[in-house]
């Protein structure tokens, strides 16, 4: 490099890049290494973190005759390039002047603004070396390598006076400084000329020339906003509890509503999702509560408890048929959750659907599954009635294969869902009672005998069948004791059943597992169990339990009611062999289109049933319509309790479903749980966190040092991109982090 | 706190584009004041960071009057408006100084002291951010033992000054401690000061992201710790009658607090535990002492 | 003798719409700014000026002057607090001494630019070891604060200038101060004539309100952060006005001559023709004793010094035209700076730059040491005209 004489250079940035330091060791590195006169000095201003600032840098291989500033630099350089638009960076720049701007873009964004343009990506470089903070990057050291590329001077020597200057990262910063003399990048642009450009210096006064200094127009002239590096946006996030509802109901959206007493809203708000919210609210496991945020501050919100509420308030509710719009007439086999969730969702899109119910009654799995003191059929009846009063025909009694429905039908729904015990390959297995039909049984009144008072129940498996079996046999008088194989952690079961068995009475044997079975004489049996212990996790994350060798015993039961899963009954398919999955399947008989859903496809719960039979029927439509089906997906972006801040919420307790108390369990078949009052649904409801979802707590706009958060005329929040100045205190301070930042664009619009 | 804070500023008393840091005390404190006070309201602000703030030629950050006075001066200054203005009939006026800790824990001491034993009619509020940031981070007599600052390069070895306990020496009607992460307290302290008559104080714990170091995004986090430690104890004295505003739910350790703020990071990187439990131990006494002066 | 400006009072029992009372000059001070109407007044208690602020305080007391008054902790909050009340559009005074002023000398600064029209008195004292009599070396250490600054021979010239003064500062917004001698003034008795209160109203009006003036239904911001190149306006703004200070001052003194019967200019003369040869240029009370000792000697003329600041170049350079270029002038300086020159010397070698003639400069009655007409004498037997005459003379030895 070979400086004739003075070269000037201006440069523009931000109180807190560092500009001031990097022309100070400029200076130093011009001086000391290679003997230049220098002259670094700012302009002293005001600057406040973030605001715009300048400095000046003179370089002479004789003695320097000049002290003012610079307005006609030879390199005008850009610490920051969303100060372009702030300041006129180009003012004063000569026709082949220079200019270096730190920006990811290629210097021929830049075109027509200067001759000789270069960039550095010196932002991305001093982050990646952490240098600074990513609302505030310290380009400095990348800006002084860039510059020494520039000036052609050479970075070895700049490297050791940066370790020794920097007040801190010496080895970071002259890394950052050698990374950034590579990676300059420059444009000429041949065709360049310059016209005049504006002054950027403040004109004349508008107040007009007073002798007295006090003035009197608002701050506002100064927008701070381009002092921001990232910007606070509002966001909608997905909250744990919508997230992990099966049936994708809003399920913050229906807490909201209760807590502002709007049960009906909340109703259509979980019926758009789910017909079922009674049935829910009593039987399903929660997986929204489960997730709640709250659980790590003091207790889940009880959002079974709203949803029952909701339910029942609303049990009056009644719907008009929806209108027929298409002619294709759907067939949908089996009228359990998802059989029913999909055919009402069909309906209400506008076509004919028919439903064929094996059985008596329809209900599947709901029906006949679950036992009266936790679903008492009165509610299903009345959950379904609100189905058929919408226009679905359902056909009782009428057990369908899908070949008969061809020609009448466009498409067939399968809902058969899961009745068929499995086997545990034991000897004389066919003695035990399967637990799935047992509870049938009891539930249409059939076969109450079986269980005498006093009879030693064992019962195996650890679902929630298992345990429906063994409360069921305890109030027949029996004494069930549970046996399963894996820890209480595994069981499959909802917790709250597993203690509520255990509370009446049950009693559970965990580790344990059926290896012999024998019958006496008498018609009672002897089992042969094994203990079990628990291996390595498999693949789905579950650890296998294995016998322990020489741990086997041998227990006397009178009956042995099975309960370790279900396969569905494929009658429906006539006896062909068809590979089951949600949606639509492979069927040798191209007749007709077939899809599945619900017990058969997925799940196991009446939550999961009801989502699949959302997500088939929209399959069916878009099968029907033609039109492109995309399976809905989940978000990838939920609220997660680490970003909740609780600085801002209370503990306060939870308000648990009561129980019945009973005084005799025998032959006591009426509900156990109960349901809660108004007042405590709202107050429950308003435990909700409000994740991801604005709940107008004021904290952003009361918080803001700038002002510049608003409320408009709709009441909404909005944020003045013209004066935030990006410090982040509304996102820290947001209780349920409906808010986040996002990188400004800082590209320049070109002319 | 509570989740329903709700909209605190009924009327936004300031413009935006105030010339202050990112995350900066005065300028969110400027707006709460504002807010209650009205635009009928002179401020008087002997130099600290606000003298920038609130705005240079020939622009006025604050919907109301400011006369910037001279560092020593501010409640000298105030004095003289007030007793000019109450000639002029207009008693519906206020007058509120907003100074630094500089303009009043030290060279403000003198006419702070000299208008509060006179009874002066009017609000001195003080922003107390514990150094001098206006000038780049010196100590003051604010400034807590430990904090690192360019004339303090090791480490302040001197507990801040008790600035309240001169304050109430002066007899007056009315003063307060408030924080701008207890936004309510503060509101409502504002507007108690406002409806008496004579010299009312109450000083601000401020956050200040480049003078304490750390990321701006934690200036209200901060400040709620520091109440929540006791290291700035809510608490106001309406005609020497003193009520805490606040109690902590539960215990935290003022290390909590240090550790966030980069002044007072040497503390936890060169084992100077023995300071912090020094540190500690002067916040614990103190909080007792405040508690006595509430049972009295 | 033939003077130029007569203000020395004819001996008279007593003059229309005035009442003759034989007062000190700092009673005169309080009784100026009764009869001025300020309407907030703030002083901190200094001797010699101590009297002016008891005077005030027992007016007020009395209910004989309407103004609020504030026992303030320092000189620097007397004059912050000035500030803040002139700020409103209120008259205002104060007065201070010595170590009162130098203590507030950042505040005299913040005032002045502030474009306040603020008058205080100022009993000219020194500053260490402890002093208290006359010197003027604290008035004169504040020349550069951008205060118009007026001396007084008399307890009658403190009056009348301290409501010429309102009129003046409040038409140019500037600050006045007005100096009188520690004790030779301050505390000596004397006739003053007071004028009737309607005729000083006629003369000088309650101060007219402004657009700067603090004004709580239209809010604006005084004093804040003013960039290099509108700081540089603002001054200039300041320049202009400061150089019509004599000029108004002159104004001034003829429109209180039509008012009150005596006449102020920015200087006066007394013996300067053509033949005289030595011209004694003072300030404050020596001038009095000047004007005594002249009487015999017929060649000796008087300048005295009204406005020091700004220095009255035009009007001297008029009255040193009579005089032909082999008189000499003599500055009598009651003040040290630190510098070989006292502060009248200065000035009037700047007023006569690029004029010949010789100039002498006499110190004389530091610290309160009197000048009796002997050391007057003693200056005007200096053979000016030797070679061996320095140019600064210390008189006493």
């Amino acid at each position: 490099m070979n400086i004739k004489k003075v070269f000037e250079v201006r440069g523009h940035a931000r109180g807190g890049q560092g500009m001031v330091t990097a022309f100070e060791i400029l200076a130093k590195v011009f001086s000391y290494s290679k003997n230049y006169e220098v002259q670094a000095f700012p302009f002293f201003g005001v600057e406040r973190t973030g605001a715009p600032i300048q400095a000046f840098l003179r370089i002479s291989p004789d003695a320097i005759l000049n002290r003012s500033n610079i307005y006609n630099p030879n390199l005008a350089v850009v610490f920051d390039e969303g100060l372009i638009e702030q300041t006129n960076v180009f003012d004063g720049l000569p026709e082949n002047g220079i200019i270096l701007i730190n920006t990811d873009n290629h210097p021929s964004f830049y075109k027509g603004k200067a001759k000789n343009i270069f960039t550095v990506p010196a932002t991305k470089i001093s982050l990646e070396k952490k240098l600074g903070s990513k609302s505030l990057p310290i380009v400095n050291a990348a800006m002084i390598g860039a510059i020494l590329k520039i000036l052609d001077a050479g970075i070895d020597d700049a490297k050791i006076i940066i370790s020794k200057e920097v007040p801190s990262k010496p080895e970071a910063n002259s890394q950052a400084a050698e990374i950034a003399f590579q990676s300059v990048v420059g444009f000429t642009d041949s065709s360049f000329h310059k016209t005049i450009s504006a002054n950027i210096k403040l004109t004349a006064s508008p107040n007009g020339l007073l002798s007295v200094p006090y003035w009197d127009k608002p701050m506002s002239l100064n927008k701070t906003g381009n002092w921001r590096v990232f910007e606070p946006v509002y966001i909608n996030r997905q909250p744990p509890c919508t997230e992990n509802c099966p049936a994708g109901t809003d399920v913050r959206m229906f807490v909201k509503l209760a807590s502002e007493k709007k049960f009906e809203e909340a109703y259509s708000v979980i019926y758009s999702h789910n017909p079922f919210p009674s049935v829910c609210g009593r039987v399903c496991p929660h997986f929204c509560q489960q997730n709640c945020n709250r659980n790590i501050f003091d207790e889940q919100l009880n959002i079974g408890a709203i949803e029952r509420f909701v339910g029942d308030n609303n049990s009056s509710y009644h719907f008009n048929p929806s209108p027929i719009l298409y002619k294709e007439k759907i067939a949908v086999v089996g009228s359990g959750p998802s059989g029913l969730t999909a055919a009402l969702r069909l309906r209400q899109m506008g076509y004919p659907v028919t439903v064929f119910e094996a059985l008596p009654k329809a209900g599947g799995m709901m029906r006949t599954g679950i036992p009266e003191f936790r679903l008492p059929e009165k509610i299903l009846d009345r959950e379904i009635q609100k189905i058929t009063e919408q226009g679905v025909k359902i056909i009782l009694n009428k057990k369908v294969s899908v070949s008969e429905l061809e020609n009448i039908f466009f498409a067939v729904v399968v809902a058969v869902g899961s009745h068929i015990g499995t086997d545990m390959n034991l000897q004389n297995e066919n003695e035990i009672i399967e637990g799935i039909n047992f509870l049938r049984e009891i539930k249409f009144n059939e076969n109450r005998k079986s269980i005498c008072k006093g009879d030693k129940v064992a019962v195996i498996g650890g679902g929630n069948t298992a345990i429906d079996v063994a409360r069921t046999v305890l109030r027949l008088g029996g004494k069930p004791v549970i046996y399963y194989r894996r820890t209480r952690q595994q069981m499959p079961a909802i917790a709250n059943e597993v203690e509520e068995a255990l509370k009446e009475g049950v009693k559970i044997e965990f580790l344990t597992s059926p290896v012999k079975l024998e019958k006496n004489k008498k018609g009672d049996f002897k089992i042969t169990m094994v203990k079990m212990k628990l291996g390595e996790a498999d693949d789905s994350g579950r650890r296998k339990p294995f016998p322990i060798k020489n741990s086997e015993i041998k227990i006397s039961v009178n009956k042995i009611i099975k309960a370790t899963g279900q396969v569905f009954d494929d009658f429906v398919f006539a006896d062909t062999t068809v590979k089951t999955k949600q949606g639509r399947i492979d069927f040798a008989n191209e007749n007709i289109p077939v899809f599945c859903c619900g017990d058969m496809a997925w799940g196991g719960t009446v939550v999961e049933a009801i989502g699949s039979g959302n997500e088939v029927a929209s399959e069916v439509n878009s099968f029907l319509r033609k039109a492109d089906y995309a399976k809905s997906r989940r978000s990838n972006d939920v609220v997660s309790a680490d970003q909740i801040n609780f600085a801002y919420y209370l503990p306060t307790p939870g308000n648990p479903n009561p129980f019945k108390k009973v005084k005799k369990i025998f032959n006591d078949f009426t509900e156990v749980v109960q349901g809660l009052p108004s007042n405590k649904i709202v107050q429950e409801a308003s435990r909700c966190l409000h994740c991801g979802d604005c709940f107008n707590c004021g904290n952003c706009f009361n918080f803001c040092p700038d002002a510049a958060i608003s409320i408009d005329e709709e009441n909404r929040l909005r944020i003045d991109y013209d004066y935030c100045k990006g410090c982040g205190i509304c996102i820290r301070e947001c209780p349920c982090s409906a808010l986040r930042v996002e990188e400004e664009n800082k590209l320049v619009e070109t002319e | 706190m509570k989740t329903e804070n709700n909209f605190l500023i009924e009327e936004e008393n300031v413009y935006c584009g105030a010339l202050s840091c990112r995350g900066c005390g005065w300028s969110l404190l400027a707006r709460h004041i504002s807010s209650v006070m009205g635009t009928k309201t002179v401020y008087v602000v002997p130099a600290c960071c606000f003298s920038i703030i609130a705005g240079p030629y020939p622009m006025n950050m604050l919907k109301g009057t400011v006369v910037h006075s001279l560092f020593a001066a501010g409640a000298a200054t105030a004095t003289g408006i007030r007793h000019a203005l109450e000639r002029q009939g207009k008693n519906e006026s206020r007058v509120v100084v907003l100074a630094g800790d500089g303009g009043t824990f030290d060279i403000g001491l003198q006419s702070l002291s000299g208008a509060a034993a006179r009874g002066e009619n009017f609000i001195f509020i003080c922003n107390n951010n514990g150094a001098y940031m206006n000038t780049g981070v010196q100590s003051s007599t604010a400034t807590p033992m430990g904090a690192v600052t360019t004339t303090n390069p090791d480490g302040k070895n001197t507990n801040a000054k008790d600035l309240m306990a001169i304050i109430a020496a002066h007899n007056i009607p009315y003063f307060a401690t408030a924080s701008l992460a207890f936004l309510d307290d503060l509101k409502n302290k504002i507007e108690k000061a406002k409806t008496i008559t004579g010299f009312r104080f109450i000083m601000i714990d401020s956050p200040c992201p480049p003078g304490h170091k750390y990321a701006p995004e934690l200036s209200i986090e901060i400040s709620r710790l520091a109440v929540e430690t006791t290291f700035f104890p809510l608490y106001e004295a309406e005609n020497g009658k003193y009520k805490i505003n606040y109690f902590p739910k539960k215990k935290i350790v003022v290390d909590e607090l240090l550790k966030q703020q980069g002044r007072f990071s040497h503390l936890f990187s060169n084992g100077s535990s023995k300071l912090i439990n020094s540190l500690q131990k002067h916040v614990d006494v103190e909080w007792k002492k405040l508690l006595t002066k509430v049972q009295n | 003798m033939k003077t130029e400006v007569a203000i020395l009072i004819p001996k008279r029992k007593e003059i229309k719409r005035h009442t003759k009372k034989v007062l000190k000059g700092n009673s005169a001070a309080a009784e100026a700014a009764k009869i001025c109407r300020a309407t907030f007044v703030t002083a901190y208690p200094i001797t010699p000026q101590t009297t002016i602020v008891e005077e005030i305080a027992s007016m007020i007391a009395r209910k004989e002057f309407d103004a609020t008054s504030v026992n303030m902790e320092s000189e620097h909050s007397v004059f912050a607090a000035l500030k803040g009340a002139a700020l409103t559009g209120k008259r205002v005074f104060t007065a201070t001494s010595g170590q009162g002023l130098l203590y507030a000398h950042e505040v005299l600064h913040a005032i002045a630019h502030l474009r306040l029209p603020i008058v205080a008195c100022n009993v000219g004292r020194p500053s260490y070891p402890w002093n208290i009599w006359c010197d003027q070396s604290d008035s004169i250490a504040q020349r550069d604060t951008g205060w118009i600054q007026f001396y007084c021979e008399n307890s009658q010239e403190v009056l009348d200038t301290i409501i010429q003064s309102y009129k003046i500062s409040e038409h140019l917004l500037l600050p006045t101060l007005v100096v009188l001698d520690a004790f030779y003034v301050s505390h000596t008795n004397e006739n003053v004539f007071i004028p009737e209160q309607k005729l000083v109203d006629e003369y000088l009006p309650s101060r007219k309100k402004s657009d700067s003036d603090i004004d709580i239904d239209n809010p604006k911001s005084f004093g804040g952060l003013v960039a290099p190149d509108m700081y540089d306006k603002f001054n200039r703004l300041f320049w202009e006005d400061m150089n019509k200070v004599e000029d108004e001052t002159i104004k001034a003194g003829e429109e209180f001559e039509k008012y009150f019967g005596r006449k102020y200019a920015a200087v006066e003369a007394a013996n300067i023709h053509s033949g005289t040869k030595i011209i004694l240029i003072t300030l404050s009370s020596i001038t009095t004793t000047a004007r005594g000792v002249i009487q015999s000697h017929p060649e000796v003329g008087l300048l005295k010094i009204r406005l020091l600041k700004p220095f009255p170049k035009k009007s001297i350079l008029k009255i040193l035209k009579k005089v032909n270029g082999a008189c000499i002038l003599v500055t009598v300086d009651r003040n040290f700076l630190g510098d070989n020159e006292g502060a009248l010397m200065q000035e009037m070698k700047r007023a006569l730059y690029g004029r010949t003639g010789k100039i002498f400069g006499v110190y004389a009655g530091l610290g309160g040491r009197d000048v009796p007409p002997s050391t007057i004498e003693k200056i005007i037997s200096i053979d000016f005209n030797s070679a061996e005459t320095k140019e600064i003379i210390w008189i006493d030895k």
